[in-house]
């Protein structure tokens, strides 16, 4: 009797211990865990409304992918996405409050690199990993501890790969005098360190180098003054607007340089589409590319092909699941919410990401990137490192199609 | 200093500060007439520039066709905004900040419709002559530059011709002048402030599409636009029409200038410098506020 009451109570017991240990199993599978909140802001309007959009395209892409696969240490993730207008002290708001009111698990990055900088200090007050573009180097020197850029978007290396491709020509095949027009911003200023660098280093002399502040009224007299002074290379470090009005007055006075790098301006799908031949042959930098022979941007494509009809996807699209990715594989790495633990992994684990293997230095950031593109008959192709060309460059630029 | 640097400079500074100008008469005339500042004009002026966009990649619509065909359908949509929200504040206390706080909500209306419409992307209008120039000696006039100033020059000029030559242009004035003799002398002043308002957001599509000649334009383009109205508006001088087409010329000499002598981060200075001067000297412009 007493043996029968005594396995009564063994069953019951068992019975309690698996009741118990079901409401410890990761809740995927149950569809009651409760959300991993990734809170931040975006710009979804206003100047920077379509990289914004772009972004947060990339996100939700990866988060529909983990979704499916189970969640985020078995529990389910979704946004809590601001709209900052593409303003920076919004931006630093939209954190302030994500972190000190929404209490979200983890935060995601934010554009442009103005506000990715301003929202940096937030992230290191509050200790949380902060995954962005960051705001080019100088960001990333202030001694953060919990910012990564993965991939960063850094001016810093943007023409690196340009000038890497430019030295493998002959020495007379080379530019000799080069123009050089520059947003007077952060993002714009960046960009004048390679170029100092290399000019040096290749011999091309800087016969202009202006600044503006943005809005350019007019690029004609930028274009007269460059053609006057036979610069053969014409660096047009401006955003979209000023790309597209700096382009339109060098068709326009006939100027024909060897070579147009237009940095900024002309890695947003809209310069492809809206200013079509006249867009050609125009180099620029990138830390981040479509055609990257690395697991998942293959994937990338075919949904951008799908949904949006886009032969590639879009810079931004990718650099949105690119830090997605890397924040994925800090908390998995980590196997905790816990933002010192995620940060102490990254630091000291290698990540891949569809931009390729990152490992991490104290600043945050991986070894420099120096991929160079040039657009060629309405595409974006990699010209440089030479290893993953998808095509030759055409050098020096062709007339422009009247 | 390079003279053809210089008179290039100007050409183009000129052109496009009479572009600003087209922008900015209607703006001038409901702020002079109807004591309404639309912050929404610059964003009726980019509602012009999309539709002007969508005519000429869909129906290969030359833009100053699309312009004469924008500036009927502006007219009437501004009629009816007029109607449903312009009118009803007219009896506010203080009509011009009532007026700012409405047209700023109807801006950002006009922008979010524009988002969905036409998406947040940055666009270029595009004719076939988009990119091309008339070479005079060693002078360079951009195709579009032209076109945009030819329109500007017929728009104001076909303003200016209505409020001094048409009984109805006649009326405007008369109610901007003295409201209570033009209602003694039978003239209907809510008649008159819609065609007011109309007439001024049908210029400002017109000088939407001139800018967006000169530059390319997202859904938030209107902020930046609307700066430049401020500037060529107070300084001709509210409700001012000729003063409104000097001011044009004379802030893009001043740009030309700047950008030929001056390090190219110092023209916004020097153009937004000019803004705060006469706002401090002339607060009433270049010349006296008069339609």
């Amino acid at each position: 009797m007493k043996g029968k009451r005594n396995k009564g109570l063994a069953v019951l017991i068992v019975a309690a211990l698996f009741c118990g240990s079901l409401l410890m199993v990761p809740a995927a599978g149950f569809g009651a865990a409760k959300p991993i909140v990734i809170g931040g802001s975006l710009p979804l309007t206003g100047e920077f409304a379509e990289t914004g959009q772009w972004i947060e395209r990339g996100m939700r892409f990866w988060a529909e992918g983990i979704n499916a696969r189970g969640g985020l240490l078995g529990r389910p993730v979704q946004f809590k996405i601001y709209d900052d207008q593409s303003n920076v002290g919004k931006a630093v708001t939209f954190a302030e409050k994500a972190i000190s009111v929404d209490k979200v698990d983890l935060l995601f990055g934010g554009y442009p690199g103005t506000a990715a900088r301003a929202v940096m200090p937030v992230a290191e007050k509050h200790k949380m990993v902060y995954v962005s573009m960051g705001g080019h180097m100088k960001s990333f020197q202030q001694g953060y501890t919990y910012s990564f850029g993965a991939p960063p978007l850094m001016g810093e290396w943007w023409y690196e790969g340009f000038f890497q491709w430019l030295a493998t020509l002959p020495a007379n095949q080379r530019p000799h005098r080069a123009a050089v027009y520059t947003i007077n911003n952060p993002v714009g200023l960046s960009l004048q360190d390679s170029i100092n660098r290399w000019t040096k280093k290749l011999n091309i002399r800087v016969v202009i180098n202006e600044k503006y502040n943005s809005p350019l009224a007019d690029a004609t007299s930028l274009i007269v003054k460059a053609k006057q002074m036979n610069c053969d290379i014409l660096f047009s470090n401006g955003f979209f607007p000023d790309g597209v009005t700096t382009m339109k007055a060098a068709k326009a006075l006939d100027y024909h340089p060897k070579a147009i790098v237009q940095g900024i301006g002309s890695v947003v799908p809209a310069w492809v589409k809206e200013l079509g031949a006249d867009g050609d042959y125009v180099f620029s930098g990138t830390s981040l590319y479509n055609k990257l022979n690395y697991p998942g941007n293959d994937k990338l494509n075919a949904y951008v092909k799908s949904k949006y009809k886009l032969d590639g996807y879009p810079l931004y699209f990718g650099f949105g699941y690119a830090w997605m990715q890397t924040l994925e594989q800090g908390v998995t790495g980590a196997k905790s919410l816990d933002q010192t633990k995620i940060r102490d992994w990254l630091k000291g684990h290698q990540i891949n990401t569809i931009a390729g293997p990152m490992t991490f230095d104290k600043r945050g950031l991986p070894p420099p990137i120096n991929f160079c593109t040039q657009i060629v008959n309405g595409k974006v192709e990699l010209i440089w490192p030479k290893q993953i060309r998808t095509r030759e460059p055409v050098y020096p630029k062709p007339a422009w199609k009247k | 200093m390079d003279a053809v640097l210089i008179i290039q400079s100007l050409i183009s500074g000129i052109m496009m500060g009479m572009v600003y100008a087209l922008l900015g008469v209607g703006f001038s005339l409901t702020w002079g007439v109807m004591k309404v500042i639309n912050i929404a004009h610059a964003a009726f002026g980019l509602l012009g520039a999309y539709l002007a966009y969508s005519l000429l990649e869909h129906c290969g619509v030359d833009p100053v066709v699309a312009a004469a065909g924008s500036a009927p359908l502006l007219f009437i949509v501004a009629c009816g905004v007029y109607q449903l929200l312009i009118r009803p504040i007219s009896r506010a206390k203080d009509v011009i900040v009532a007026s700012m706080i409405l047209t700023f909500g109807l801006a950002i209306i006009l922008e979010n419709i524009m988002v969905l419409v036409w998406k947040a992307d940055p666009r270029v209008l595009t004719p076939a002559y988009a990119s091309g120039a008339l070479i005079v000696g060693p002078f360079y006039f951009q195709y579009p530059h032209l076109v945009g100033f030819g329109l500007s020059i017929l728009g104001i000029t076909a303003i200016y011709l209505f409020l001094k030559k048409t009984y109805t242009g006649m009326a405007v004035r008369a109610a901007w002048q003295q409201p209570e003799a033009a209602q003694l002398h039978g003239v209907n002043l809510y008649r008159i402030s819609m065609i007011t308002f109309a007439l001024a957001v049908s210029t400002a599509g017109a000088g939407g599409i001139g800018l967006a000649l000169l530059y390319s334009f997202e859904p938030h383009s209107h902020n930046l636009w609307l700066i430049y109205l401020f500037l060529v508006v107070i300084v001709g001088g509210v409700g001012n029409i000729a003063g409104t087409a000097l001011a044009g010329l004379i802030i893009g000499v001043i740009t030309g200038l700047s950008m030929a002598f001056l390090p190219y981060q110092w023209v916004n200075l020097v153009t937004f410098g000019l803004l705060m001067v006469f706002l401090i000297f002339r607060p009433h412009g270049l010349f006296k506020q008069e339609v």
